[in-house]
């Protein structure tokens, strides 16, 4: 993984969590539109969640805010998320 | 809060989302804990891993079944119409070079036109109701991970879908693609998806040649063949005109709904209405100049009955040459050229070169002996790729605010047509077919 230095430890690319599992947004990488873009479809810091469908090395199925999301994995590397447990 | 100095737009989706949630929070009662919805468990089987793909391509199937065996009552009562508007038209107009112009010019034009319109209508019917029902999202889900490896990714695949309606409404559908490269590729493949317009030409040729139990099986041979090319080019395009990584794949996929009549008809009409456009002006222009140059010069052909001495057997006989070794005639040469104009084109100059009926016209091909099964074949091919259609070519100069893609468009897919057949011709000779 080649993830900016700035990122502390528990945290890992969305395209990383396994299916059914839960995580918190930490960061959003990537250019302005990207990060924006993404904002404003609900993946902004602190956001819950849920990875519904992944199949890699296919697009990802990811509930946010109550809508669903389909991902690609380009995409979701650049979501930086904080793996929590049930 | 200093970090959200930086970014005020960040700030705002993040507060916009809170005072979401804090007026949720205080309105909507939910239970806590695991909601399993209807779209859950429909997702569970729609985006199966390996389910995925097989319903896809039985929705696909039926979308087909669907808009073909539907339309063709509608077809045969507009085929019916205008024959008998023809045939009246032409014994009531005393005067004979009127009569030939309203009957076969007019009324014989304009009905090979409108018999597009009934498997049109249905397929893009078919997609509203697929669009509005949620599914064409999750369609482009499933078919992601094989985009991908395209160059291109789930987004371009809703505008292909359109395009085995009518490739004008699937280019203008690229609008919603936000790299500029993902959409020219789109763009410029999208012709290679045979579109409804191209079938006729189809059914013609492989009714006639390949008999019941063959045509079915040629036809699909040659819409596989424009899938195949379709990603071939793609996969060329993405490694030398546009290179770059696909952009990133984003798409919300809205829960399932019932579709509601009225918006799934209105979402049809939208994308129908090009095709009218199309069909009333280029195409029915086009029709009245094959009728003009198969008639004309009035003495010489007796009234426009012998086309052997008409305009348009010497422009035939002229561009022959070209479409010899691959063992067409003069008028595949003419039906070909007016084809430049819409793909559909090609079935009726065939009507006005044999003087048969659209029901006729298969038999009269066979006894002529025009073609082969493996010329007939390579002809089909040809028709698939060769140039888009006019309006094919206004789309994309028009959404490409130039004139240099769909020239581009138009000479690689013309390059392409030649080679294809050629390769088929040769192949087939190469195992002894003649």
């Amino acid at each position: 993984m080649n993830s900016s230095g700035s990122v502390s430890g528990g945290c890992l690319p969305l395209a990383f969590l396994p299916e059914g599992t839960e995580g918190i947004v930490l960061e959003v990488q990537g250019g302005q539109g990207v990060t924006r873009h993404l904002e404003d479809m609900g993946f902004s810091s602190h956001a819950r969640v849920k990875v519904l469908k992944s199949c890699p090395p296919g697009a990802m199925l990811v509930m946010v805010k109550d809508s669903r999301i389909a991902l690609g994995r380009g995409m979701a590397m650049k979501i930086l998320v904080k793996n929590i447990e049930e | 809060m200093s970090e959200y100095a930086e970014n005020l737009r960040s700030a705002f989706a993040q507060r916009r989302y809170e005072r979401i949630a804090s007026i949720v929070d205080s309105t909507v009662i939910k239970g806590r804990g695991e909601i399993f919805t209807l779209t859950d468990m429909l997702d569970q089987v729609f985006l199966n891993k390996h389910l995925g793909i097989p319903i896809f391509l039985t929705v696909l199937w039926t979308m087909f079944q669907f808009a073909f065996a539907v339309s063709e009552p509608f077809v045969v009562i507009i085929e019916k119409i205008f024959e008998m508007l023809g045939a009246w038209s032409g014994q009531a107009i005393s005067d004979p070079h009127l009569a030939s112009f309203v009957s076969l010019g007019i009324f014989g034009g304009l009905g090979s036109v409108l018999v597009f319109i009934p498997p049109i209508f249905g397929l893009f019917l078919a997609l509203s109701v697929l669009e509005d029902s949620g599914y064409m999202a999750r369609a482009a889900f499933v078919m992601d991970r094989f985009m991908y490896r395209l160059g291109l990714h789930g987004r371009s695949f809703i505008p292909l879908m359109i395009g085995f309606g009518c490739n004008v409404p699937a280019i203008m559908a690229t609008r919603s693609m936000d790299s500029e490269k993902d959409r020219m590729i789109t763009m410029l493949i999208n012709p290679l998806i045979s579109c409804s317009a191209r079938l006729p030409v189809y059914v013609l040729i492989a009714g006639a040649l390949f008999g019941a139990a063959y045509a079915g099986t040629a036809i699909f041979a040659v819409y596989a063949l424009g899938i195949v090319l379709a990603v071939a080019t793609a996969l060329i395009f993405r490694r030398t005109l546009f290179r770059g990584e696909p952009s990133p794949f984003v798409l919300e996929l809205p829960p399932y709904a019932v579709p509601d009549a009225s918006s799934s008809i209105l979402h049809m009409w939208s994308r129908g209405r090009m095709f009218l456009k199309k069909a009333g002006t280029i195409i029915f222009g086009m029709t009245i100049i094959v009728w003009f140059l198969s008639t004309h010069p009035w003495e010489e052909t007796s009234g426009g009955q012998v086309i052997a001495e008409s305009y348009i057997a010497w422009i035939g006989h002229a561009i022959e040459p070209v479409f010899q070794p691959f063992g067409w005639d003069w008028m595949a040469a003419v039906a070909l050229l007016f084809g430049l104009v819409a793909k559909e084109v090609v079935v009726g100059t065939y009507g006005v070169l044999l003087g048969a009926e659209e029901a006729g016209l298969g038999e009269a091909l066979v006894s002529q002996e025009l073609f082969t099964p493996l010329t007939g074949f390579a002809f089909m091919a040809f028709v698939l790729i060769y140039v888009p259609c006019v309006a094919t070519i206004g789309a994309i100069a028009k959404e490409t605010n130039s004139w240099r893609w769909p020239a581009f468009a138009l000479v690689y897919q013309t390059a392409l047509a030649f080679i294809v057949s050629g390769v088929i011709i040769a192949a087939g000779r190469l195992v002894g077919l003649s």
